[in-house]
């Protein structure tokens, strides 16, 4: 015991000592500054705040999620590296945790990030479960949070916040416009199978709303085991047993890998069409997928080969760091950090402005790859295009080609459009 | 549930239970005769199927891997035998736990550093890429194969241990180890060749199972959870037991996912707890004194 109480006095003696020394060399406002005290705006306006800007980033570096992690974090430094890793006049500095699956878990890494890093914001958030245990936190304590996936419904309805926008999607987004087509286009009569999680039943729901709406009949939902839904053969026997016109699925991922192939190996992709969210197909899990996602129609705010020059050009830098092709979760990454971007040239760096902040990222408008970029005002939510998107094989290659593109939506804001589907 | 769809779910019961014995026999062969609780059973199942991934993609056959990628895992669990487990054999089963649950988690590290962290998957090798019409519904023919592979390497298992000298000198050192010393079997090297045994099953089983489970970071502790629940029903250490465990574990996934899709996963489990509290020696474990 006396030897810790020694130790610390003297760390804290110590301290002391190299605190004087410090503001006798840099004086009480430099000190005040690099302590990361809020407001120290009152120095004189003509010496702009050059330290750095730090950013939080919150994304998954390990378990199931680590790809999209990745590729979020890709899409950023890709943004940030096109202003010379500069906004409102300040180097960026990102500071990165690992956000895990366990929302108890990102939540303390968040509070790390925002208490002991003192960033300007967190950026990043894949899982709906992290982002709605991240919410009161970050809109109690008003602190900003600028979600990069994490699709839940709420976030832009009931758990909306002022202080937490989203540059991804909502879940009802896509499946929404997607139900109408498919109506229209791929048949009457779905079957639709999702797994059994917040945001697979999201997704279904705002297909089956507007699918029945345009004539549409469900004829059976089939909810799977979440996060692992292991051997997928059962619900293959299930799918012909339903005799659908076709099938709506959202799987995302190793699940998605597991579902698409066993529907190809049992035959099923000759006699009912295989449909759904674009995540079933999207870049990182295509390549392996390879035919057995052949002729899969599905709908997405992105697709690889759109062409318009903002994908051209990131796809062009994203090859060249990655040495891989981009997906929409990079694309998700990219417009996080662009928006961020505006926002803090907005305030010419002095983040503390947190009035004007808000409202420069409310009304950010910029090309995205996607298309035009524009929150919606009352959501903080993304109005996104829709594209409806068929795999293609191009050469020895397999492609996401557009062969529709749909009303742009935002998030409607409140359940009134939703009634859930199980 | 008509007939045809019944008979199509019963083969798929068929398939998933005989992946489920060649991914746990290893686990329960090591346990029987080492009693030690292999928690790194489920790195090496993954490692065998990233190897054989590397293999099929090198040299374009797939057979290749299932016949080397287990030979070059069962290296490695050679040398995780030789220079860490074999300290610990005196120790209790804490230290043995935490010994192989930490190199299951060093193995996960180095996989996702050399094979990455997206989803990789095998094609089935021709020339069962094909399908047979069971019950109206193409079947994959591969998923057949699977069942007769499983058959056979059970009949191999059995033949090894009950009617091969090894397999008598294995019998011997579950038995009684000291004994079976005393006789002038060399131990230590019966360990070391089970150790290296079991993980090449581990792999084997990698190998056969990535056409149809594909291959992840984090598939290395679902198929080490999946081999628990089946050694722990069928009794820990017994071939039998973990050979009908894996038709009962394999039937209850399926038929639940199938009926009860909102409780398969529980379906498993409650098995597994119902078999703790009335057999929590396992359904086939012979009663047997253990000197360790």
């Amino acid at each position: 015991m006396t030897n810790d109480d020694y130790s610390s006095a003297l760390t804290r003696r110590r301290f002391l000592r190299a605190v004087l020394a410090g503001s006798a060399l840099v004086g009480a406002g430099a000190l005040l500054n690099s302590c990361g005290a809020p407001s120290a705006g009152t120095s004189a306006p003509a010496t702009a705040n050059t330290t750095p800007l730090k950013i939080g980033l919150l994304v998954p570096s390990s378990d199931i999620y680590a790809v999209l992690g990745a590729s979020i974090t890709q899409g950023m430094q890709i943004a940030f590296a096109q202003v010379g890793n500069e906004a409102g006049g300040r180097p960026i500095e990102i500071i990165s945790e690992d956000e895990g699956t366990k929302p108890d878990l990102a939540l303390q890494k968040a509070r790390k990030l925002v208490e002991q890093d003192q960033v300007a914001l967190v950026a990043g958030v894949v899982s709906s479960g992290v982002a709605n245990a991240l919410r009161d936190y970050f809109h109690d304590g008003q602190k900003l949070l600028v979600l990069a996936n994490a699709g839940a419904n709420a976030l832009a309805r009931k758990a909306k916040s002022p202080y937490i926008f989203r540059a991804s999607f909502s879940n009802w987004q896509s499946n929404w416009q997607m139900g109408t087509w498919a109506a229209a286009n791929i048949g009457k009569r779905a079957m639709l199978s999702a797994p059994d999680y917040a945001a697979g039943k999201e997704m279904l729901s705002a297909f089956r709303n507007s699918f029945e709406a345009a004539g549409g009949e469900v004829v059976q939902v089939q909810l799977t085991p979440f996060p692992n839904i292991g051997d997928p053969a059962p619900f293959m026997a299930q799918i012909r047993d339903a005799a659908a016109d076709f099938v709506y699925a959202f799987y995302s991922g190793a699940a998605s890998v597991a579902f698409v192939k066993a529907y190809s190996d049992f035959g099923l992709a000759q006699t009912v069409p295989l449909a759904g969210v674009g995540f079933l197909v999207e870049q990182d899990v295509l390549p392996q997928l390879a035919s057995a996602a052949l002729n899969i129609r599905s709908a997405l705010h992105w697709a690889a080969p759109l062409d318009n020059p903002e994908n051209k050009a990131f796809t062009t830098a994203y090859q060249k760091l990655t040495n891989q092709q981009p997906n929409v979760f990079a694309v998700q990454g990219y417009d996080a950090a662009r928006l961020i971007i505006e926002g803090v040239n907005a305030v010419q760096g002095d983040v503390s402005q947190q009035d004007i902040l808000l409202k420069a990222l409310g009304a950010a408008t910029f090309a995205s790859p996607r298309g035009p970029f524009k929150l919606d005002p009352n959501t903080n939510n993304p109005i996104n295009p829709c594209y409806v998107r068929e795999v293609r094989q191009a050469g020895s290659a397999y492609t996401n080609v557009v062969i529709a593109m749909l009303e742009a939506a935002g998030d409607p804001g409140d359940d009134s459009k939703d009634t859930p589907v199980a | 549930m008509t007939l045809d769809t019944f008979v199509i779910q019963l083969t798929n019961g068929l398939v998933f239970s005989l992946l489920l014995f060649l991914i746990a026999a290893g686990l329960s062969l090591i346990f029987g005769l080492m009693d030690v609780v292999n928690l790194s059973h489920g790195a090496f199942y993954l490692l065998g199927a990233y190897v054989g991934l590397s293999i099929t993609r090198w040299t374009g056959s797939f057979w290749l891997a299932l016949l080397f990628s287990p030979l070059l895992v069962a290296v490695i669990g050679l040398v995780v035998e030789r220079f860490l487990l074999r300290q610990l054999y005196r120790r209790g089963h804490l230290d043995q736990v935490l010994c192989t649950f930490g190199v299951g988690l060093i193995l996960a590290d180095v996989m996702r550093s050399v094979w990455g962290s997206y989803v990789e998957s095998v094609a089935i090798p021709a020339p069962l890429d094909g399908q047979i019409v069971i019950g109206g519904l193409p079947f994959p023919v591969y998923r057949l194969a699977v069942i007769v592979f499983g058959l056979l390497i059970a009949l191999g298992l059995w033949l090894l241990i009950e009617r091969t000298l090894v397999g008598a000198m294995i019998r011997a050192g579950v038995n009684d180890a000291q004994m079976a010393s005393a006789l002038g079997i060399n131990i230590p090297r019966l360990f070391a060749l089970v150790f290296a045994g079991g993980t090449a099953l581990a792999a084997l089983g990698g190998v056969a199972a990535s056409p149809i489970l594909n291959i992840y970071q984090g598939l290395d502790s679902e198929i080490l959870i999946l081999a628990l629940v089946v050694v722990v029903i069928g009794g820990l250490g017994t071939l039998q037991g973990a050979f009908w465990a894996s038709l009962i574990v394999g039937m209850a996934d399926v038929f639940g996912k199938a009926l009860l899709p909102e409780f398969s996963v529980f379906v498993t489990y409650a098995i597994m707890a119902g078999v703790l509290l009335v057999r929590p020696q396992g359904l086939f474990r012979r009663e047997q004194t253990r000197l360790a």
